[in-house]
Parts: structure tokens; C-alpha cells; sequence
């Protein structure tokens, strides 16, 4: 569980976010934070200028755009989540090429190569047999000439 | 007169020295020690450089009356050193500071877009398997559902391993200071080759962490499975003359010794080598200032 205020806040944010993707389709002109923190605020038992806050935050990082309403803000998500995921995904794969990129996010498997697949098989069993127990490159060497 | 000596050691470590040192690929059996060995040619190279200057200083009060007659040689170490200490410090602030803006708008996406069940873990609801973390302060593993969904158990701890070993070791800033060095250092003496042997390195180290944990074949499994699955990025570096990380990293799961040598004993070699390598620069500036304060 997560319990660091860091932690939270980005939790928070999470929730904002999927409530203004929800309501979004019912309202295309943007919700109040009063109407955000009626749902996400109320639930938390947070206050009115917490929700303030955070939905000021999510604009300042371009999560959100909001536009003025009379004296009031109207927020809306500032992409779908599939716009967002795959900006993540292609932030992600090193589309953005640079050596700086490259360092920005440590991979498991820098470069994916399915077309090598067939030889990375084949390293997988040579590396298979010689794991395998009675299988050391003697034994192996000594059935090789036996065939 | 310890300026020329200087300057060509900087020039060899700068140049042919890793053109060199990445062909040892025996090296790649001790990653740890050969890292050492990588930062200690990087340290040399940018002390001899930045040593060419201050070793003219005892150079020229001695001589006052015939600078004239070297005054070439001695600008140019000045030029040098000056010249690298300029580049190195805009190439560390620009870097740094590129890495971390990347680095947190990768990390406010990811916090947003994936569920908090775990502290440092987040997963991506995408097909494409793909695993990393986000180093820094405020860490985070990240896994695609596509991972998740193509990967048993055993070799998802595999890949959490690796990856937890690179955030607890902090490989970024090894790898933060081998970029800067790259960055300063001016586009004709940079490899390229050298920087991935680097990078290489660091994941054969992670592996290490996984074998430990799940033993060599789950990592191996890991390794093949993460392969295939992805699209290949556009940026990807994949040569076709040159086996890939993947494979190369599947062929050093196992112990094996370097050049007959047990791995702690080429380990130790290593690490004298290394430590000899900055004692080069050092040592030829003492003995700049040495030879001045006994006369």
C-alpha cells in the first residue's frame, strides 16, 4: 500500500484523471473542481482546496487543459487514455532516438530483435545442455564421438 | 617537461585506448571489474587533459626568460585544459539535466496512467511487453501487461531482479557519467562502441542479480521471451554484422574463466590495471611539481 504523501498525491491525480475520463463523454465542456471534488474530494474526505491544488498542479503538466467559465475553471482530460498510454509506450521504446534517451530509462532488453529469435533459441539450448546435470562438456564430448 | 607526455596520454586514453578495450569482450565475464576499468580510462583521460595545463605552471616560472621560445606549446596545453573543463561542465549540466526532465515527464505518465498497488511497481495496460525502471529519487519499476501476459512467473522475477539491481546499484549515474564524457569529448574522438560495451556491461551485471535469484535458465527464458515479443523500435541500434546484447548476455549467464585465468584473479588484475591507469596523469603532474620544488 502506498503511504508516502508522494505517493498519494499521485494516487490523487490518478483519480482526478479517471473521473474526468468517465465524465468526459457527459460533459465535453469540462467539469468545476467543486463538481470534481463532490465525487473525488467527498470520497477521500479531502477538502475543496486540495482538489484546488492538485487540478492546478495536472494543468501545469499538461495532463489537463481548462478553460474559464465565468469565475470559475472548467477542466477536462487533456488526452484519452489510450493517447496517453501510447505516448507513454513510445516514450518508452526509445522512439525518440539520442544518446541522453537512451540513459533517461534503463531496460530490461534494450534492442528487441524477433527476426534474431531463431539464434537466441539456439543459445538457449546450448546454454539448456550444458545447465542440464550430467550433461558437462566432457560428458557431452565423450557421446559426441561415442554417435 | 611533463606537458607533451600529458597531452598524448590524454590523446591515447581519449582514442585508441577504447577502440581497443572493447574488443576485449573477455572483459565482459567480470562486469564489475571491467567497469572499473572503463571509469579508470574516463578519469585518466579527462586528468591528463585537464593536467596539460598546470603542468606548464612550473615550467614556465623557471624559464621566465625563454617562455617566448615555448610560448606555443604552452598556450595550447592552456587552450586544452581549459577547452575540456569548459565541455565537460556544459556537457554535465546539459545531460543532467535532459535526464531528469525525460525522466519525470516519463514518471508523471506512468503514475498517472497505472494503479499504485505496489510502491516503486507500475504497469502499463499496453500489449507490447516491455520492462525498465525510471531511476532517481523517486524510482519506479515499470512492467506492460504484455509483459505480464507473456511471461511465467519465474522469469517475471527474472526481470524484476535485473531491474531492482539497477535501481539499488545505481547504474544510471555510472552510465549518466560515461554520456557526459561522450557529450564533451568532441564528435571525432567519440565511440560509440565504446559507450555500448558500457551499457552492455551494466545489463550483464543486472543479469547477474537475476541468476542469483532465479538461477541462469529462468533469466535466459526471460531474455528470449522479452525478445521476441516486442515491435522493434525505430531508434534501435541492432547491427546485423554483430551478435546482439541478447544473445551475447544468454552467452554470460554461466561462469567461465578469462583468458584461463579464475575470474577473481583477472578480477584483481583488472582493478590494478585500473588503478595504475589513474595513477598516470597523477603521478606525471607530481613529478612536473617535483622537479620544480628541488631546484
Amino acid at each position: 500500500m502506498s503511504t508516502t504523501p508522494r505517493n498519494r498525491l499521485g494516487e490523487l491525480e490518478r483519480a482526478v484523471l479517471e473521473h474526468l475520463w468517465t465524465e468526459g463523454p457527459s460533459h465535453p465542456e469540462g467539469l468545476t473542481v467543486r463538481e470534481v471534488h463532490d465525487v473525488v474530494g467527498v470520497q477521500r474526505d479531502l477538502a475543496y482546496t486540495t482538489l484546488m491544488t492538485v487540478l492546478d498542479r495536472m494543468a501545469k503538466k499538461g495532463l489537463v487543459t481548462r478553460e474559464r467559465d465565468g469565475r470559475a475553471w472548467r477542466y477536462t482530460a487533456a488526452a484519452s487514455r489510450d493517447e496517453l498510454t501510447s505516448e507513454t509506450m513510445r516514450h518508452a521504446l526509445g522512439e525518440l532516438a539520442g544518446t541522453e534517451r537512451r540513459s533517461a530509462l534503463l531496460h530490461f532488453l534494450d534492442e528487441s530483435t524477433p527476426e534474431e529469435i531463431d539464434e537466441l533459441r539456439a543459445a538457449l539450448a546450448a546454454l539448456e545442455a550444458r545447465q542440464a546435470p550430467g550433461s558437462t562438456p566432457r560428458g557431452r564430448h565423450r557421446r559426441q564421438k561415442v554417435t | 617537461m611533463y606537458i607533451l607526455p600529458l597531452a598524448l596520454l590524454a590523446m591515447a586514453l581519449a582514442w585508441p585506448v577504447p577502440r581497443l578495450m572493447a574488443g576485449f569482450t573477455s572483459f565482459r565475464r567480470a562486469p564489475r571489474a571491467a567497469l572499473v576499468v572503463w571509469q579508470a580510462t574516463a578519469v585518466a583521460a579527462v586528468l591528463a587533459a585537464l593536467f596539460t595545463a598546470p603542468a606548464a605552471v612550473p615550467f614556465i616560472v623557471r624559464q621566465q626568460s625563454r617562455i617566448t621560445e615555448h610560448l606555443g606549446l604552452v598556450a595550447l596545453a592552456g587552450v586544452v585544459s581549459g577547452l575540456v573543463l569548459a565541455r565537460l561542465l556544459v556537457a554535465g549540466h546539459r545531460v543532467g539535466r535532459n535526464l531528469r526532465v525525460v525522466r519525470k515527464r516519463h514518471r508523471e505518465l506512468v503514475d498517472v496512467l497505472a494503479s499504485h498497488d505496489d510502491r516503486h511497481l507500475r504497469v502499463l495496460e499496453h500489449p507490447t511487453p516491455t520492462a525498465y525502471c525510471l531511476p532517481g529519487l523517486s524510482r519506479r519499476v515499470v512492467l506492460s501487461q504484455g509483459t505480464l501476459d507473456r511471461l511465467p512467473a519465474e522469469e517475471l522475477e527474472a526481470v524484476l531482479a535485473h531491474e531492482r539491481a539497477h535501481l539499488a546499484a545505481r547504474h544510471d549515474l555510472i552510465l549518466e557519467f560515461f554520456t557526459v564524457v561522450h557529450e564533451a569529448v568532441p564528435p571525432f574522438v567519440r565511440s560509440e562502441t565504446a559507450l555500448r560495451e558500457v551499457h552492455l556491461l551494466i545489463e550483464v551485471l543486472a543479469d547477474r542479480a537475476a541468476v542469483r535469484d532465479v538461477g541462469p535458465m529462468p533469466t535466459a527464458r526471460a531474455i528470449v521471451d522479452m525478445a521476441g515479443g516486442g515491435a522493434s523500435p525505430a531508434g534501435s541500434m541492432a547491427m546485423g554484422s554483430t551478435p546482439s546484447a541478447a544473445k551475447v548476455r544468454i552467452g554470460l549467464l554461466e561462469p567461465a574463466r578469462i583468458w584461463g585465468l579464475p575470474v577473481p584473479i583477472a578480477s584483481a588484475l583488472m582493478y590494478v590495471f585500473a588503478g595504475l591507469l589513474v595513477a598516470m596523469p597523477v603521478t606525471l603532474l607530481s613529478m612536473a611539481f617535483a622537479g620544480f620544488l628541488v631546484t
